[in-house]
């Protein structure tokens, strides 16, 4: 009986590595179906008449948890199809605006009803998949699915502009909280004063809740 | 056995005759108890006990605590109904039924609350406490369910949904029970949700009426009865016509405040919040009836006047404040008047019967008005910091969340003072085009507040409504959120987000103790007597809202305008507290020689 259970999980874990080697390419936009916008479309990759299979899209593959069983871990590289396209974040930072993601993201999204995108730190990935998958189908605690409104060229925008935004300047494990001496030391120019995709290239020293230092 | 039957049927109909005798009015006068949020349906959050006083307040101590188990802010008052204490939790808006006095837990109450109306909440997930009458406990989720429990036993009786989150709704103001019926708000004027309230029989849940703040007179309940005593609120459906076409349908007006109720002249009493967007530029005209004070017949829910403080809002200036009833002897004539402490500034004095301002006078830095021309009604904007579209505005005073927010005063009979608790701060402010997609922020505006002048946030005030002047303040650092609370041991407390709980003497203002809490508090402050004979003050911890969220949640402190742009005024509160719902009740413990105590009974 041990001796079944131990080949069973033996074999799921080699028709894993064998999906990892199949799928772990990095996409090929010219090999792929595309939409109008010319993106690669999701839905077009697989036959409307085929039967369904979890496997058929490498997007389905992203995986959402930093847990893998078995330790065998996998992440199938998809880029951004807009990443060599330098336009892109400016669009998707107008989209950002348009979609009213900074309604709830706030102005270079620093969080306020949805979380903080600024820190770089991200529930469900920041990998541009795991981004767009995010937006695509919405998270449980409030992100909205956003799937049958947006275009997915707009949602790569989109995901060109957060990886734009999530850069912040220290990079050490974790953060130190104090007043003296102060950290954080500093903070973003205000977006009253300045529109960027590249906020974390704009600031000053924090200032505590006084007035900000402006332009 | 049948004639038992017939017996224990009759004493049961009896019982509950006898129950529902006990009227909500005369029980908001038992001193021992708090039966509703604000203590009493004139919104006083007065206590006649004088146990605890100046004297000895400065011996109070922690008598028990209890964690509500979440993260969140905590903005409810706890409700005390015989020997039982009420608390309820932010999200998930939890229920906790605790003996008063020992803290034994006697039951939860976990609704299945939907996770994702955390999404369509504002500024953070709060909620402003829960409604008692006749046995019954009444609670509102943030996912907009109205729900009765057994206050005894903690069964569900019935559950109302009253709003739908993908239209951006959600609900966080306390209800409030008047002449068997349940009055709940709407939440959402962020997310161009149309404001209203809705009646619901407090016996089975269903829907007697729903009044708007928006649109033709019939759905606002205008009708026969409403005598604005303006003339720019005189006229037929001008909650259509005072708005671009369409617009008051996804105008705001939504009420996540209070209400009061005058049972002598038979009227509720509520504000309503800012029109949508914050964009004024995209709603031309005075957007009836956002901003808005009504007086409506509970029975029917028919307006019987109505007041605008800020036609055409241009700063969020919400006006769904408390509305505390008093009788006030002005100029040899005693008035029914309520006090209004305005978001945009401004301490009103309101004739109740007919809407009259009788005074309106600046208690905080003002700015971004002139004044208010009595003859008219109506305020002055300072033209010279008009928003207009693409336009950084500088320096406003008030900020968005205004003077003073939801945070409830109280006041006290003895002293006739309005203790007030509430934010000084001004802002930056830049408006620009939002289009509306249902379910989403409906805002087209970006904020930055920061400290007003002389450098503190917050302030705690005694105002003096005849005068028309402050009697004394407390600066503080941090925006004073928490309610307000005062007795008649001539004591008043409220609390900190830098995690104070102070009592001060509210005849002067000196500070008699203070307590370090394990997480800053935007509580309401209550007190009760226990079944010990024992005088008890409780508040909830746990920093949040829309200042304390930075705390609480994922929000970088770094980035100013986050959180609709009070991030920038309270960057720094992180370095001050974390979250953590939890309620703590003090008392003076009995003198030394009543120590032999008797041995505890486990629970």
């Amino acid at each position: 009986m041990r001796a079944h259970l131990v080949a069973s999980v033996v074999l799921v874990l080699v028709v894993v590595a064998a999906r990892a080697q199949q799928t772990g390419q990095p996409t090929q936009p010219e090999a792929s179906p595309r939409s109008e916008t010319g993106v690669p479309a999701i839905a077009a990759t697989r036959g409307a008449s085929a039967p369904f299979s979890a496997s058929a899209d490498p997007i389905l593959h992203v995986p959402v948890s930093g847990l893998h069983p078995g330790d065998v871990s996998f992440a199938p590289q998809i880029a951004n199809p807009l990443a060599q396209d330098p336009q892109a974040v400016t669009r998707g930072m107008q989209d950002f605006i348009q979609f009213n993601c900074v309604g709830c993201h706030a102005p270079n999204a620093g969080g306020g009803m949805g979380p903080a995108l600024s820190e770089g730190k991200f529930i469900y990935g920041l990998s541009p998949p795991n981004v767009f998958l995010s937006i695509y189908q919405g998270r449980p605690n409030g992100m909205p699915a956003w799937s049958e409104l947006l275009p997915e060229s707009t949602i790569w925008e989109l995901v060109a502009y957060v990886e734009s935004i999530a850069h912040p300047p220290s990079a050490t494990f974790g953060e130190t909280i104090s007043r003296t001496p102060a950290s954080p030391a500093v903070e973003q120019t205000p977006s009253e004063f300045l529109q960027t995709p590249r906020p974390w290239s704009f600031t000053s020293r924090f200032s505590n809740g006084r007035q900000p230092v402006g332009e | 056995m049948r004639v038992y039957l017939l017996f224990l049927a009759l004493s049961v109909a009896l019982a509950s005759v006898s129950a529902r005798a006990e009227n909500l009015a005369s029980l908001s006068k038992d001193p021992k108890q708090w039966v509703m949020p604000a203590r009493d349906y004139a919104s006083t959050r007065f206590s006649p006990l004088d146990q605890i006083n100046a004297s000895n307040v400065g011996k109070l101590e922690p008598a028990w605590m209890f964690s509500v188990g979440t993260q969140h802010g905590q903005e409810a008052a706890p409700l005390i109904i015989g020997d039982t204490m009420y608390v309820e939790s932010s999200y998930p808006n939890k229920v906790f039924a605790l003996d008063s006095t020992r803290g034994d837990l006697k039951w939860t109450y976990i609704p299945n609350t939907n996770r994702a109306a955390q999404g369509v909440a504002c500024c953070d997930v709060v909620t402003r406490g829960m409604a008692y009458d006749d046995g019954k406990i009444f609670l509102v989720t943030l996912d907009n369910h109205a729900v009765a429990l057994d206050a005894k036993t903690g069964k569900e009786q019935w559950a109302t949904k009253t709003g739908e989150i993908n239209l951006g709704e959600t609900t966080t103001a306390a209800p409030l029970v008047v002449k068997g019926k349940v009055f709940v708000g709407i939440s959402g004027g962020e997310l161009g949700v149309r404001g209203r309230i809705t009646a619901l029989d407090e016996n089975t849940g269903k829907i007697d009426y729903v009044a708007y703040s928006t649109g033709p007179d019939k759905d606002v309940l205008i009708g026969a009865d409403f005598k604005p005593f303006y003339d720019f609120m005189k006229g037929q459906d001008l909650g259509v016509s005072t708005w671009p076409p369409d617009a008051w349908k996804i105008g705001g007006g939504t009420m996540w405040g209070w209400f009061s109720y005058d049972p002598d002249l038979n009227l509720i009493y509520y504000g309503t919040s800012n029109p949508g967007p914050w964009n004024s530029n995209q709603r031309p005209g005075d957007n009836l009836w956002t901003t808005a004070l009504f007086a409506r017949d509970p029975d029917t829910g028919a307006a019987h006047w109505a007041y605008q403080f800020n036609p055409h809002d241009l700063w969020d200036h919400d006006e769904i404040q408390e509305n505390v009833l008093v009788d006030l002897d002005l100029n040899g004539k005693t008035r029914k008047v309520l006090l209004h402490p305005g978001r945009n500034g401004f301490m009103y004095v309101i004739d109740r019967r007919t809407g009259e301002v009788i005074s309106a006078d600046p208690y905080d830095t003002v700015n971004a008005y002139k004044g208010v021309d009595l003859k008219t009604g109506r305020i002055i904007p300072n033209e010279e910091l008009k928003p207009d579209l693409n336009r950084n505005v500088r320096n406003v005073c008030p900020a968005s969340p205004g003077a003073k927010d939801w945070q409830p005063t109280a006041w006290s009979p003895r002293t006739h003072l309005l203790y007030v608790p509430h934010q000084h701060l001004c802002m930056n402010y830049l408006t620009s085009d939002v289009g509306y997609i249902a379910g989403t922020p409906y805002v087209g505006a970006t904020v930055d507040m920061f400290a007003g002048p002389g450098g503190y946030r917050g302030e705690f005030m005694a105002w003096d409504p005849i005068q028309r002047k402050k009697v004394w303040s407390i600066k503080e650092n941090m925006p004073v959120w928490s309610g307000a609370l005062v007795t008649a041991g001539d004591v008043a407390f409220y609390g900190t987000m830098d995690r104070w709980f102070k009592a001060v003497d509210a005849k002067s203002g000196k500070l008699l103790w203070q307590f370090h809490l394990g997480s800053g508090t935007i509580g309401q402050p209550v007190t009760y007597e226990g079944s010990d004979g024992q005088q008890y003050v409780a508040i909830l911890t746990g920093v949040g809202g829309w200042p304390g969220a930075v705390a609480n949640a994922q929000i970088d402190p770094r980035v100013r305008n986050a959180a609709l742009g009070f991030v920038g005024a309270t960057q720094d509160l992180p370095s001050y507290t974390q979250g953590g719902g939890e309620l703590v009740v003090f008392s003076v413990p009995k003198q030394e020689a009543a120590a032999p105590s008797a041995p505890q009974r486990n629970p």
